[in-house]
């Protein structure tokens, strides 16, 4: 028996020596292992060992059998090391500092604005509306409380068409729509396009981006709306800021307010975008007038609301150091291209 | 507007707060501040001198070598270019050594002759309007005395936003702003000291006639004796530090109240103007302003005429030449009127003139003010001109008295709108400073508004809510978080769509977006040989330039394609952007969303654009509208598209747009190098068409079969008719299809064109056999047969 195994031994670490594919480990196996494998006929041979020896002869043929298993193992793994360093070796070196092809589209600067900061505001459970361009008379105008004499309804203030209809001087004309459709408790807001008839420069546009938005409920009141304005400033400018108000005046809201920031960029100390004086006027804002809402449907006496205003253009130009808000409507791409999709 | 501290001081003690603080507070409480400025430090070592002797410049035709005394002991000798010098006259003089204004004076040699000091005009002073000459003091005046001792030229000048006081025509005036710095700070306003005009009542009236309900309120007085042709220095000072120039003594004294009460006056000639009449003109007229300028009155203004019916000033906005006072007057006929605020706007907009009387009646003045300002105007002039005498009773034909308004409210409601509980006590304290008077019966308040608020500003309880909250200060409320339910929030369709495409167009087509105006370029529609038919235009396009509201988006893209065109080769970009195309049967426009794309290439050809639009189009369909679109023949074709290569997105029986490779006529007028495609959907009309259901094909265990087969169609027919049998072809198998590859070769294929087309059949209940393969491919080839589609030889 002692001599079939050596015999069988010897015989494997020859093929071993032979062996030059990982494949061929497989064979070797089903030739020692297999049905009638070289090993397993041994197995076979048990049948005529002594029942008194058989536990002896037992022993010695599983050692060879585990002594066989571990070289073909043992090779095996080595040549399977050997073959990937191989193949790492042999590989070519990728240069990965050559450029991948570029995502090349962009978008309009005032889109990006526009969604992150409709994002903070759905994520505070506010609708986004959808306003028109041209609107009525009365949705720009009466609704919103601008009395009849009001300097803004002159020709020279409004873009007035030819079928008695403007080109909206502001976000507000969409607030009677929106306070008629919704039932408060209201929270919206509604960008969209404005116009004014004004002569254009660096820093005025006939046509510019607004967003606009609403909260209506019982006993909304200056502390709440302080509160908002705050959360929400903080979420766009991604750090705590400090707000102030200061008396507006605007026929849609009473009372009125200009809200200021303490400026973000310089955190108040002073610097060019805060023109050193460490605020920033950004966002006229009041408790909406109970005309407004009466005319909208709701009645003043049971609700209250808050009206705010921010300014794309400016938001837009205060975040990319944009100086000239004509930039905006040009269509120059080696400006716009400049942007990405966030 | 700029306002004197020093004038405010008049009115109100503001001892003990630093000018930091005040202008803060009232930035706060108020109205915005635009600039504070200090005057006045710059005027150094500057004293009253007499001058003693004057000669001529042995080397010069206009200057004088002068000796003055200027109180320090010898004469002092300076060269001077004034013409007004002469012995005697008792001036401003500069002392070597001293400042005026940035100019520090040196000992200097003038045209070869020493000069110690510097005469000084009033200008360059900065107290008064006058360049011709240095300034003239009365003999008075003490030689020595420095400038600061004998003139407040020491002050601050607060410059406040005009726009933020807008709605505060009580703030256009020191007065006014020494009420709200009193309120701020809770000190006492002092009361203005005024003639008593009801000493006046037995004299005769003025003849002053009143025709038109625009005119609230007109009163006049007539004065005569008048000696005092100079305004006094301080007058004159105040007028310039408020931006003013100083003329004669009666037009300043009609700007000093203006500036003061923030009521504009004006002062006709007696002599000449006997009576007033105040009409509205149905015609237009024509005048000669004070400076001399003509202008035409447009109709339906105030024009206020002489008893002659004769104009002679454009109600509040500027006097006329020939009747007002000049130098020469003796005797004066004062008004103090008030009109109403949309009529003097509208005058003023249409002639083009905006005063300083104008900008202030626009705000709508409070018409109680005419009195107190013609009785303050006497007070000043009895003072300054002792001789004068009052010759008519004070006239007033008060046509308008606004109603007086009274507010009830509630401290609880206050309170609650403002987030902060007040007591009555508190609100009735900051009330009550205000000028507003507060009367509580058991926690219900009546506020009665004070008359200079009551013209538009206060008249509800909300207002009274500002008022309160502006004195207790905004910064002393606190932030308070409001609770509200949950509920879903709504997603508007229209507006979620549009981020959705443009992302997908940027991100993944790589396209650039660009905002545009809403007018068309008639010139460059012109250039590029296109017309379009706006329904809408503005009426007043004088500062747009352009008139018509677009009806496409294209052609501004167009435009913008060739502002970019030498400086890319490849151009990308889109807009998604209203339209204003079609009205409905109440004459409102129905606006139109719409998406617009436009492509041009130096490298890639028609076909490749065109092939890109397509792919945009099924993408968006297919992901962003979950809608099943074909594309039809152009029968309605776009101007600047192709004829032949464009063509029409139709779903659901509804078009929503066309694309195509660019007309050549188009193409080449805007860039020869560059193929151009562009594209124009209707967004709305896209969202509007029904939704797919998404309909799962079953997977099967069996063994799929693939099969190619290599159809021939006439070239002249589209892949459309192939694709239709495929579609179409009922099969008892999950039957799947590609276009694996065309081939066209005229001669070879004799104008066919080769199509193979990969089909894949999966048996849903058993495995395949050879014979199922065969009988579903003989059943495959005939059916295309039919359709005159065969297999290829």
């Amino acid at each position: 028996m002692q001599n079939k195994i050596n015999e069988i031994k010897q015989y494997v670490l020859g093929k071993i020596k032979q062996i030059k594919d990982l494949k061929d480990w497989q064979t070797l196996r089903v030739e020692m292992f297999g049905k009638s494998g070289k090993f397993t006929e041994l197995f076979k041979l048990m049948r005529d060992v002594p029942a008194e020896e058989k536990g002896k002869v037992g022993q010695i043929l599983n050692n060879a059998k585990q002594e066989i298993e571990n070289l073909i193992v043992e090779n095996e793994r080595k040549m399977g090391e050997e073959e990937l360093n191989k193949q790492i070796n042999s590989a070519e070196k990728i240069d990965i500092t050559l450029p991948a092809e570029k995502c090349t589209g962009s978008l309009h600067p005032r889109t990006i604005i526009q969604r992150e900061i409709e994002e903070v505001f759905t994520s505070m459970g506010f609708v986004v509306e959808d306003g028109n361009e041209v609107e009525t008379e009365y949705n720009n105008f009466t609704a919103v409380n601008v009395p009849e004499n009001h300097p803004a309804r002159d020709m020279q203030d409004t873009f007035w068409l030819d079928n008695g209809q403007v080109l909206k001087t502001h976000t507000s004309a969409s607030q009677n729509r929106i306070l008629k459709k919704y039932a408060p408790p209201i929270r919206a807001i509604f960008p969209g396009r404005c116009f004014r008839n004004e002569d254009v420069d660096a820093s005025h546009e006939n046509t510019f981006f607004q967003l606009e938005g609403v909260i209506v409920d019982k006993d909304v009141s200056v502390g709440n709306l302080i509160y908002f304005m705050k959360e929400m400033l903080s979420k766009i400018f991604n750090k705590p800021v400090e707000v102030r108000l200061r008396p507006g005046f605007f026929p849609f809201t009473e009372p009125s307010f200009e809200m200021d920031v303490k400026c973000p960029f310089c955190d108040g100390k002073g610097c060019p975008t805060c023109k050193n004086g460490g605020w920033i006027e950004l966002c006229p804002c009041g408790m909406i007038h109970p005309q407004v809402l009466k005319n909208g449907g709701i009645d003043p006496e049971v609700y209250s609301g808050c009206a705010f205003g921010l300014g794309l253009d400016r938001m837009t130009m205060l975040s990319t150091n944009l100086n000239d808000i004509r930039e905006l409507n040009s269509g120059n791409l080696k400006l716009l291209k400049q942007f990405k999709i966030k | 507007m700029i306002i004197s501290l020093n004038w405010i001081k008049d009115f109100v003690d503001l001892s003990g707060i630093e000018v930091d603080e005040l202008t803060k507070r009232f930035g706060l409480s108020t109205a915005e501040i635009e600039t504070v400025t200090r005057v006045g430090d710059n005027l150094k070592n500057i004293v009253v001198a007499k001058i003693l002797s004057v000669e001529n410049h042995p080397q010069s035709n206009h200057l004088h070598i002068l000796k003055v005394d200027d109180g320090s002991g010898a004469p002092v000798q300076v060269v001077c270019g004034a013409p007004n010098v002469r012995v005697g006259l008792k001036t401003f003089f500069c002392r070597v050594g001293g400042q005026v204004k940035d100019m520090k004076i040196k000992p200097v040699k003038m045209v070869g002759v020493e000069s110690n000091g510097m005469c000084c005009g009033g200008n360059e002073l900065g107290i008064e309007a006058d360049t011709s000459g240095i300034v003239e003091l009365d003999d008075d005046a003490v030689v020595g005395t420095d400038i600061h001792d004998m003139l407040p030229v020491d002050d601050v000048l607060i410059e406040i936003d005009n726009k933020s006081l807008t709605n505060r025509p009580d703030l256009w005036g020191h007065y006014g702003i020494a009420r709200e710095f009193a309120a701020i700070f809770n000190r006492k306003l002092k009361p203005l000291e005024l003639d008593d005009l009801s000493a006046y009542n037995n004299l005769k009236k003025l003849n002053i006639k009143v025709e038109t309900k625009n005119c609230f309120r007109y009163t006049g007085i007539a004065v005569k004796n008048i000696a005092r042709k100079v305004s006094t220095p301080l007058i004159k000072l105040r007028l310039n530090y408020c931006g003013m120039r100083d003329i004669n003594m009666l037009a300043d004294l009609t700007n000093y109240i203006m500036l003061e009460l923030g009521q504009p006056m004006h002062a006709f000639d007696n002599a000449i103007v006997k009576g007033i009449k105040v009409i509205e003109n149905k015609q237009p007229i024509e005048m000669l302003t004070l400076e001399g300028e003509k202008h035409e009155i447009a109709p339906n203004s105030i024009v206020i005429c002489d008893d002659k019916a004769e104009p002679i000033a454009i109600a509040g906005i500027k006097g006329g030449l020939k009747d007002s006072i000049s130098s020469n007057t003796t005797s004066l006929l004062l008004e103090s009127a008030c009109f109403d605020s949309a009529t003097i706007r509208k005058t003023s907009r249409k002639i083009g003139l905006i005063t300083d009387a104008s900008l202030r009646y626009e705000k709508s003045l409070d018409p109680e003010l005419c009195l107190t300002a013609s009785a303050r105007l006497l007070y000043i002039l009895k003072r300054i001109d002792g001789g004068v005498k009052v010759t008519s009773s004070f006239t007033d034909v008060y046509n308008f008295k606004y109603p007086k308004i009274k507010i009830n409210t509630t401290a609880e409601f206050i309170s609650r709108r403002g987030g902060v509980n007040l007591t009555v006590d508190e609100i009735t304290n900051i009330l009550t400073r205000l000028n507003f008077k507060v009367a509580n019966k058991n926690g219900d308040l009546t506020v009665e508004v004070p008359t200079f608020r009551a013209t538009k500003d206060v008249s509800i309880r909300e207002d009274l809510v500002e008022e309160v909250f502006r004195m207790y200060g905004y910064d002393n409320i606190k932030s308070a978080p409001m609770s509200m339910p949950l509920t879903p929030v709504d997603k508007i369709a229209t507006h979620e769509v549009e981020y959705e495409i443009k992302h997908a167009l940027s991100s993944r087509f790589n396209l650039n977006e660009v905002h545009s105006y809403v007018w068309n370029y008639l010139d460059f529609n012109k250039q590029i040989g296109i017309t379009q038919n706006s329904v809408l235009h503005l009426m007043d396009s004088s500062k747009s330039g352009q008139a018509g509201l677009r009806i496409n988006l294209t052609p501004t893209l167009l435009k913008f394609a060739d502002e970019n065109k030498n400086k890319f080769s490849e151009i990308s970009i889109f807009e998604i952007g209203r339209t204003f195309d079609e009205l409905d049967q109440n004459n409102l426009v129905k606006e139109k969303k719409k998406l617009s794309i436009v492509l041009a290439s130096e490298t890639e050809t028609d076909k490749a654009l065109y092939f890109k639009l397509k792919q945009i189009v099924e993408f968006l369909a297919e992901n962003i509208f979950n809608i099943a679109i074909e594309f039809k023949p152009n029968t309605n074709c776009q101007a600047w598209l192709h004829p032949v290569n464009s063509c029409e997105v139709v779903g659901a029986g509804v078009s929503a747009g066309q694309f195509g490779v660019l007309h050549p006529s188009v193409k080449n007028k805007i860039d020869k190098r560059k193929h151009f495609a562009s594209l124009e959907l209707d967004v709305n009309a896209l969202l509007n068409m029904p939704k797919l259901q998404t309909k799962i094909v079953p997977s099967s265990k069996f063994q799929p079969v693939s099969l190619d087969f290599n159809f021939v169609m006439d070239s002249t027919r589209p892949y459309a008719e192939l694709e239709n049998v495929l579609k179409n072809f009922k099969c008892a198998y999950i039957f799947e299809y590609s276009l694996k590859d065309v081939y066209k070769n005229d001669q070879q294929l004799l104008n066919k064109t080769s199509y193979t087309i990969n089909v894949t059949i999966t048996p849903k209940d058993k495995t395949l056999t050879s014979e199922d393969i065969e009988k579903f491919s003989a059943r495959f080839i005939k059916t295309f047969a039919m359709q005159n589609i065969n297999l290829r030889t």
